[in-house]
């Protein structure tokens, strides 16, 4: 099976993003795996130890910035800047959709993009076999062993199609050259592979921690639905979820509102896994049959695909292509006035304007700073009690002084 | 079609039970402040089976208009079948605009409806403005577009606009306008809709639905949270104390402000608090009552800090707070950057002073 995991780069720190009018300029800052896709990539290994198959890390992003993740997305490590602790035994492959022209992309463009980066990576497998049966068909039995070893080596065909592991025997190469089964026999095999290869399933985390929208999987789903020219399914806010061996069924557990549901889905679909996910032990009896579903192993190259490989339509994606546009925002950082308690001075009571060497202070209402009074007015206005500090008896009734007063009845 | 033909702005309503849920109510109220405007009608979209007094609800509480559809297949939630009949109806009457709650219903189904529909989905807005908008690289003015207010990388707070395509999108958080009052008097067109059910959309079946039971725990409808941090770990001397000492006093301050103020008040907690797992919060402190980045977000009238140094992931979840207290005896605490009232004092010396004085001041 072919299990795709979406995960995206985040600035590393909250606060040193940098953004030029409201664009968020990702390539100058460290970005690091958006840590709501830990449970996303957790559910990604559980599916490929219960069926077999390859898993594949799909980010959008300047190639400079993802790279880093990707590397640590290889093989789990003790500690890592870019990757949070997250249980899982490495990706088998990555890519990266990288191009100048993806940038600024909101998350209708970002949902294009990506299906249209599964979509080729989904198709590269399908042309795979169209290939070999192309072989089957016109090539001498030798020709397709050695066609079949190179798609191997590249990862783009499961072990019991080829397979160089000494525990995966009998591999249909290797009944078809040794004449066990048929060129009709062999096709019809690689036929159903293709069927296989439809049923993919891709899991993303349940938001991001710098945009937080939850939109890309539902969207992206959207998406592929629009390009295959079929319906993808997508669930989103899944807890649970557990695959039937032979792939076939999909048990989902997610929380929607109130309701608890429990659903029935075949792949393919987009699950967006929530952070009460926690992936479930597979069985150990299946061993044999996942390793025969499964490919050769690691790719160590991290792929970079630009818009044209991945057959994008330029004005789809990146910042012409969003149909939103974040304008000017505004800091809410600090508010406007602070009090401190014992430290910042408040006018006590309400006070006219006060005139002190032809200048004119005030009015002050209760509950004013004391701020920009020349010291020996301040003082003053201190000794007589109009201005203090500001208190614990302020601050309860400047908090809760416009509360309404519940009247019990007596 | 131009931009200027889509008229009318709609709110995707949920029934709960017998009634539609409060967060309808409020998107249909802001809804209505959009539409007024812009001179416009706001339609209450409801989806369903025997939605009953649900359609009248939804004009007592402000819609012009209801766009309906109660059909037994569509009795469960499923987003497939739901946005079908949703971008059904959006395409035959061509809304200016279409608002959702940023629940999970909504967060599962507007996206889908979006895209379905070519135009943009701005997430989380906490508030709804009518603009004109300059877009430099067509060197374009649109006129009357949605600004779409949403909070934005921590401390920000950004404007999304949807200029060049319809209807403009955007989910509401909870908790950020107030229903209108009820007026069972107000009159309103009821359009059904009926739809036929696509064997396609169906690819994900409901095996069973289980209503969750009531956590009793809404910190997002919270007027007031008083949220406690690792700080009530110790004391202004330094000296270790139970986590329990510091809960029960910051639930004393909860009780007191329900009882004295009638108000919705919930107590929260800080990540690190919940995950550090004290067995003497077994039960009391769970995660539900999470405030922060993976937690919730509230915006509640007055949050209460205690004891919480105020990491970013924190203030993210309360800095849309109308009034922030905090009460730190670290002086450096990055809570009191954006706290409005700042007490640099021992708590377990303030907050029992603050309940005296509550008490003494509102009977």
């Amino acid at each position: 099976m072919l299990i795709i995991c979406l995960v995206k780069g985040v600035p590393a720190r909250t606060t040193q993003v940098v953004s030029v009018s409201g664009v968020l300029r990702r390539e100058e800052m460290d970005l690091v795996l958006n840590p709501h896709d830990a449970k996303a990539i957790e559910a990604a290994h559980y599916v490929k130890k219960m069926v077999g198959g390859k898993v594949v890390a799909i980010s959008m992003g300047p190639e400079p910035k993802i790279l880093p993740i990707m590397n640590d997305l290889t093989e789990p490590k003790e500690e890592s800047f870019y990757v949070p602790r997250v249980s899982f035994d490495g990706f088998d492959e990555r890519i990266i959709l990288s191009d100048r022209r993806m940038a600024g992309a909101d998350t209708w463009a970002t949902s294009y993009t990506l299906a249209c980066g599964i979509n080729r990576y989904i198709k590269n497998h399908f042309e795979a076999v169209d290939k070999l049966i192309e072989a089957v068909k016109n090539s001498t039995a030798e020709d397709v062993a050695s066609l079949a070893e190179r798609l191997y080596v590249e990862n783009l065909l499961p072990n019991y199609i080829y397979s160089k592991l000494p525990t995966v025997r009998q591999t249909l190469v290797e009944k078809y050259t040794s004449g066990e089964i048929s060129k009709e026999t062999f096709i019809s095999e690689l036929d159903k592979h293709k069927q296989d290869l439809s049923r993919f399933i891709i899991l993303a985390g349940m938001k991001t921690s710098d945009g937080e929208t939850g939109n890309t999987g539902p969207q992206t789903a959207e998406a592929l639905s629009t390009m295959l020219g079929r319906l993808i399914p997508s669930i989103a806010f899944v807890r649970e979820f557990e695959i039937s061996p032979d792939s076939g069924t999909i048990l989902v557990v997610r929380k929607i509102g109130k309701t608890l549901q429990r659903l029935r889905v075949s792949p393919p679909c987009v699950l967006t896994i929530d952070s009460h996910y926690e992936p479930r032990v597979p069985y150990a009896s299946q061993q044999k049959k996942v390793r025969a579903n499964s490919y050769r192993g690691k790719l160590s190259k991290v792929l970079v695909w630009d818009a044209d490989v991945i057959g994008a339509d330029p004005s789809k994606i990146g910042f012409m292509g969003s149909p939103t546009i974040v304008g000017p925002g505004y800091e809410i950082g600090k508010p406007p006035s602070q009090k401190f308690v014992g430290e910042t001075l408040i006018f006590k009571q309400n006070v006219d304007k006060i005139e002190v060497n032809g200048k004119v202070y005030g009015p002050f209402k209760k509950g004013d700073l004391a701020s920009n009074i020349p010291e020996q007015l301040l003082n003053k206005l201190k000794e007589d009690g109009v201005v203090g500090y500001f208190s614990l008896e302020d601050l309860v009734d400047e908090v809760f002084g416009e509360m309404k007063l519940v009247h019990r009845a007596v | 079609m131009s931009t200027e033909q889509y008229r009318d702005v709609w709110a995707y309503c949920v029934k709960e039970e017998d009634h539609l849920t409060r967060p309808s109510l409020e998107i249909l109220a802001a809804a209505r402040k959009v539409a007024d405007k812009i001179g416009q009608q706001v339609g209450a979209v409801i989806i369903g089976y025997n939605l009953g007094g649900v359609l009248d609800e939804a004009i007592a509480y402000g819609a012009d208009k209801v766009l309906y559809a109660d059909e037994p297949w569509l009795k469960n939630y499923l987003c497939l079948p739901y946005t079908r009949v949703v971008c059904g109806m959006a395409e035959k009457m061509k809304p200016y605009a279409m608002l959702f709650v940023a629940d999970e219903l909504g967060r599962d189904l507007s996206p889908r409806v979006a895209y379905r529909l070519n135009t943009g989905l701005a997430t989380d807005n906490i508030n709804l403005e009518v603009e004109d908008y300059y877009f430099g690289p067509t060197n374009t003015t649109y006129k009357n577009v949605l600004a779409q207010i949403r909070p934005d990388f921590a401390t920000r707070v950004a404007k999304i606009f949807t200029p060049r395509h319809r209807p403009q999108i955007a989910s509401i958080r909870p908790g950020n306008f107030e229903p209108l009052p009820e007026d069972r008097s107000r009159v309103g067109e009821k359009i059904r809709f009926r739809p036929q059910p696509v064997p396609e959309d169906f690819s994900v079946e409901v095996i069973e639905e289980k209503q969750l039971p009531k956590t009793g725990v809404d910190l997002e409808a919270a007027k007031v949270v008083v949220s406690i941090g690792l700080g009530v770990l110790k004391d202004g001397s330094g000296n270790p104390r139970s986590p329990r000492e510091g809960y029960e006093l910051a639930k004393r301050l909860v009780d007191l402000v329900k009882e004295r103020f009638g108000v919705p008040a919930e107590l929260g907690a800080t990540r690190a608090l919940i995950y550090s797992e004290f067995k003497e919060l077994e039960g009391l402190v769970t995660s539900e009552r999470q405030v922060g980045q993976t937690g919730k977000t509230v915006s509640p009238d007055v949050y209460i800090a205690v004891g919480i140094s105020g990491s970013v992931q924190h203030r993210v979840g309360m800095i849309k707070s109308k009034k922030i207290v905090a009460v730190n005896n670290d002086p450096k605490a990055p809570i009191f950057d954006i706290a409005h009232y700042g007490v640099k004092a021992d708590l377990y010396d303030v907050v029992p002073k603050l309940i005296e004085i509550i008490e003494g001041r509102f009977r």
